[in-house]
């Protein structure tokens, strides 16, 4: 790779979150193996390595997007700027709800995502992201190493996890907004938003006419084209559509085994639904609208 | 070889399945989900479990709840609410059951004639499908709606506003009135006991509608009652019960053999004397991966809106004016929430029980539900998010903003004023057929069934008079928020949710745009009909489907009987049988159901 496209594909990891992820990973590539670098570790090796980075980095990109249908008493919820005392959707489990869903359930067909995951990881566009000097240096080596097990994991015949190309596709949309959230706390640069910013992602996501979803059109053709930008734009209210499900309703305290709830459920505590719990009967009949039981035809 | 094929154990399908089987055909239906021959022990009242559309009970998916779901292909934001299972989507529905408006018929002469979508009316008058409405109406039955806080508050809104009362089952004239709903009213204790484990809430110290406010999670109540004598009126406690028992309700009636599980993949069809015509069909039993086939002498499709098209595709069915799976009709839904600092008992009751209408541009109706699906509704949005961006729309009118779905604060504090001090209200637009609107078959990766679906939804290049109309009730739901003392009112601005699905293989006056004749019948495939929501021939000018399907699928049993079976029609010339009759309460005992 040219010196160019190099600080082209470092920026781009960056964005994804996935280089800090890896920066923060504590030697993924840098340490674990007493080398300075990647380039001696077999790419196969790097690809195993790089699964559980990208599942810590999903989770938290997961973790930003929840809070912002029902925020808490978190550190997410604090950093979007809307911290809350009572329980919020970290609280009800939103999270796990989400990665089960995107994970285990959402059907999400090879024929999508290869195309989807190839746009993320081959759409470089320079849009003047200045790198934090944790994610310089030592890692310079690295890169093509490392944007090859990438892309060796989004094009896997594998299914790939939903909740990696969604958090992936998220961070990038961050960066988008901010380009200071690729470096900061948390590993996903979507979660270091502002409420603001997180907003303004989901505007590119959905929008009709949103760059990145000409982008990802752009790479792709008939008849699969329309279908990958309409699936961006499900995506785009899907998340949060699904995530305040999540945040809301009883999943995280139900037992499917004895079909009961081992707590009470953030969503009832909130909104105080049947304060009792399941009931077969309420007394709310009043009775009929001036008298009337049946009417005429 | 069986007389009767029907494919579908939803809305529709039972109707034609029970009515032909009271005349003693051998009738066969096959569903491609569960059975859910013991809800009691199956089900539970909680919106996750019921209602996640990837893992719930009450989801579009095979009998084995660890599979994945089917997938739809939907590009764009929307939400195609498809369930399988006996019962079909009425196992969720609100069992709301107004008629049509006689607008949306041939030979309508009222001076709103103009109102309507007058391209696309039925091929035959609403005086023609009057005696199956009242044939319908006594078999599910339906009655007037019970009154609770909520629709208490719902009225005030509405007298609010002006609007007088309706007292008759056809609607005239913008109006507002309780429901008439396949709910059977409240008796004994029921609705008057609030609790678990009451033995006043048993039945049948209870009957009918004990109030418990899980409509949308499948109806149960009272508890210990018989299947058919269960609150909602949902095919699966009503129809499917009726067809099982045809025996001994009906003289000379057999009791039709139903499959679940079991995916019809292919409609059979050979030429006969220069016509085709249906022969039978092929289904995949999901448990298995088994393929069976059966010939019929009529093949019934009652699939529903989405998979109709799909199916009738996959078969290689003929489609030469283009129109199979054209002219998707949804209501295209819209939502208001009003806040208010009373209590208005929401999530309580049948989930539904109140609407009004409006002639030539649709109705609307309150909706309770519970935390999850509340806030579901409040995100559901192509709007944007309300305060941030717009997404190109954020209309303003009587409601307090810009249109859009909350988030963060405003979101949680929506609710946290309390799920049982609010009312939502859903506005059911009167759309328009429009060809855009549409079924296809998906370019992404078939299933074991065949190539998927793709559904096609032009939210914002629909008709003009189709978003007038939306406008038009979301304005009047708004005001009857206001007028019934509601603090804060918010417009979503929904995407299409389908839910209210209707005329993707409709019938219709001209060859031109409609896939069935006047009898129901398709135009191209002798012996094969259509008797679901996809079989009518618009969105009724805004009334919820389900009753209309259920009397046009009686004509069509009627139609199916005399033209190839030899037999006479039954609605004119006999009374219906309740299906709360006490002899299918004992053969349903009998038979461990």
């Amino acid at each position: 790779m040219s010196a160019y496209e190099g600080i082209g594909r470092r920026t781009f990891l960056a964005r994804m979150g996935v280089l800090g992820a890896v920066a923060a990973s504590g030697g993924l590539l840098a340490g674990g193996r007493g080398t300075a670098s990647a380039a001696g570790l077999h790419l196969p090796g790097l690809v195993d390595l790089l699964r559980p980075v990208l599942a810590e980095l999903s989770r938290d990109t997961i973790n930003g997007l929840v809070v912002m249908v029902c925020p808490g008493p978190d550190d997410y919820s604090a950093a979007q700027g809307t911290p809350r005392p009572e329980p919020g959707a970290l609280e009800a489990g939103a999270t796990d709800f989400m990665l089960g869903a995107l994970d285990n359930f959402v059907p999400f067909p090879d024929q999508l995502a290869t195309p989807l995951a190839a746009a993320l990881s081959t759409a470089v566009d320079d849009i003047g992201i200045q790198l934090p000097p944790s994610l310089l240096g030592p890692l310079l080596d690295s890169i093509g190493t490392l944007d090859q097990a990438l892309a060796v994991l989004l094009r896997s015949d594998t299914a790939l996890p939903l909740s990696i190309a969604v958090a992936l596709l998220l961070n990038v949309v961050a960066t988008q907004v901010n380009p200071l959230a690729v470096n900061g706390a948390f590993l996903s640069p979507f979660a270091r938003l502002t409420l603001e910013e997180k907003c303004r992602a989901f505007e590119l996501l959905e929008g009709p006419d949103a760059d990145l979803v000409a982008l990802l059109d752009a790479r792709l053709t008939e008849p699969l084209r329309s279908s990958v930008s309409g699936l961006l734009q499900f995506i785009g209210g899907a998340l949060l559509e699904f995530s305040v499900f999540g945040a809301y309703n009883e999943s995280a305290v139900f037992d499917p085994q004895t079909k009961t709830l081992t707590a009470r459920p953030v969503g009832w505590q909130l909104a105080g639904y049947q304060p009792d719990g399941v009931v077969d009967g309420w007394d709310d009949f009043i009775g009929y609208y001036e008298g009337r039981t049946e009417v005429d035809a | 070889m069986r007389d009767v094929i029907v494919i579908g154990a939803g809305g529709g399908g039972p109707v034609v399945a029970k009515e032909l089987a009271a005349q003693g055909l051998d009738v066969l239906m096959l569903e491609a989900g569960p059975r859910h021959a013991d809800p009691a022990s199956e089900w539970t009242h909680y919106e996750n479990d019921a209602n996640n559309p990837l893992t719930g009970f009450l989801r579009f998916g095979p009998s084995d709840r660890s599979a994945p779901a089917w997938y739809r292909e939907t590009p764009q934001n929307s939400f195609v609410w498809q369930l399988s299972g006996v019962g079909g989507t009425t196992q969720h529905y609100f069992g709301n059951c107004p008629r049509a408006y006689p607008g949306v018929f041939s030979g309508y002469d009222g001076p709103d004639r103009d109102a309507y979508d007058t391209a696309h009316v039925f091929p035959f008058t609403y005086d023609e499908l009057r005696p199956y409405y009242e044939w319908v109406e006594t078999t599910l039955p339906v009655q007037t709606s019970a009154m609770g806080t909520k629709e208490q508050t719902f009225f005030r809104g509405c007298e609010g506003i002006g609007l007088p009362v309706q007292t008759t089952k056809t609607t005239t004239r913008d109006s507002f009135r309780p429901q008439e709903n396949a709910i059977l009213q409240p008796g004994g204790w029921a609705g008057k006991v609030s609790g678990r484990d009451d033995p006043r809430l048993r039945y049948p110290e209870s009957t009918g509608c004990t109030f418990c406010g899980y409509c949308f999670q499948g109806c149960t109540k009272p508890h210990g009652a018989p299947r058919n004598l269960a609150a909602k009126r949902s095919t699966d406690n009503s129809y499917v019960p009726m067809a099982l028992t045809a025996d001994v309700w009906a003289s000379g009636g057999k009791p039709v053999t139903l499959l679940a599980d079991a995916y019809v993949t292919e409609i059979h069809t050979e030429k006969r004397a220069g016509e085709l015509v249906a022969t039978g069909v092929t289904w995949r039993t999901g448990a298995t991966g088994e393929t069976n086939r059966e010939d019929a002498r009529v093949v019934v499709l009652a699939g529903g809106c989405t998979e109709n098209p799909r199916l009738w595709l996959n078969s290689g069915l003929p489609n030469p004016n283009d129109w199979v799976g054209r002219g998707y009709t949804d209501h295209f839904f819209d939502w208001v929430i009003g806040l208010f600092d009373e209590r208005t008992e929401s999530s309580k009751g049948a989930a539904s029980a109140a609407r009004a209408d409006f002639p030539g541009h649709g109705s609307m109706e309150n909706v309770g539900l519970p935390p999850g699906l509340q806030q579901f509704a409040a995100v559901f949005s192509d709007s944007g998010i309300r305060g941030h961006y717009d997404n190109g729309r954020g209309a303003t009118g009587p409601w307090d903003g810009a249109a859009g779905r909350m988030i963060g604060a405003e979101l949680k504090d929506a609710l946290m004023n309390g799920v049982d001090r609010l009312l939502n209200i859903l506005v059911i637009t009167d759309d328009d057929v429009e060809a855009q609107n549409r079924v296809t078959l998906s370019a992404l990766p078939a299933d074991e069934h065949g190539p998927v679906p793709k559904v096609r939804f032009a939210q914002r290049r629909r008709s003009a008079r189709t978003l007038r109309n939306r406008e038009y009730v979301s304005a009047r739901a708004a005001e009857t928020l206001r007028a019934a003392g509601a603090r804060t009112v918010i417009r979503i601005d929904w995407p299409p949710l389908l839910l209210h699905v209707q005329s993707s293989m409709r019938m219709g006056t001209s060859e031109a745009d409609s896939v069935l004749d006047a009898n129901g019948e398709a135009r191209w495939v002798k012996q094969l009909f259509i008797a679901d929501n996809s079989a009518l021939a618009n969105s009724l000018g805004g009334p919820n489907p389900t009753l209309t399907t259920q009397a046009l699928a009686t004509r069509t049993a009627e139609k199916i009987f005399s033209m190839y079976f030899g037999g006479q029609g039954w609605v004119h010339a006999e009374s219906p049988v309740p299906s709360t009759d006490t002899r299918i309460s004992e053969r349903l005992g009998e038979l461990g159901l």
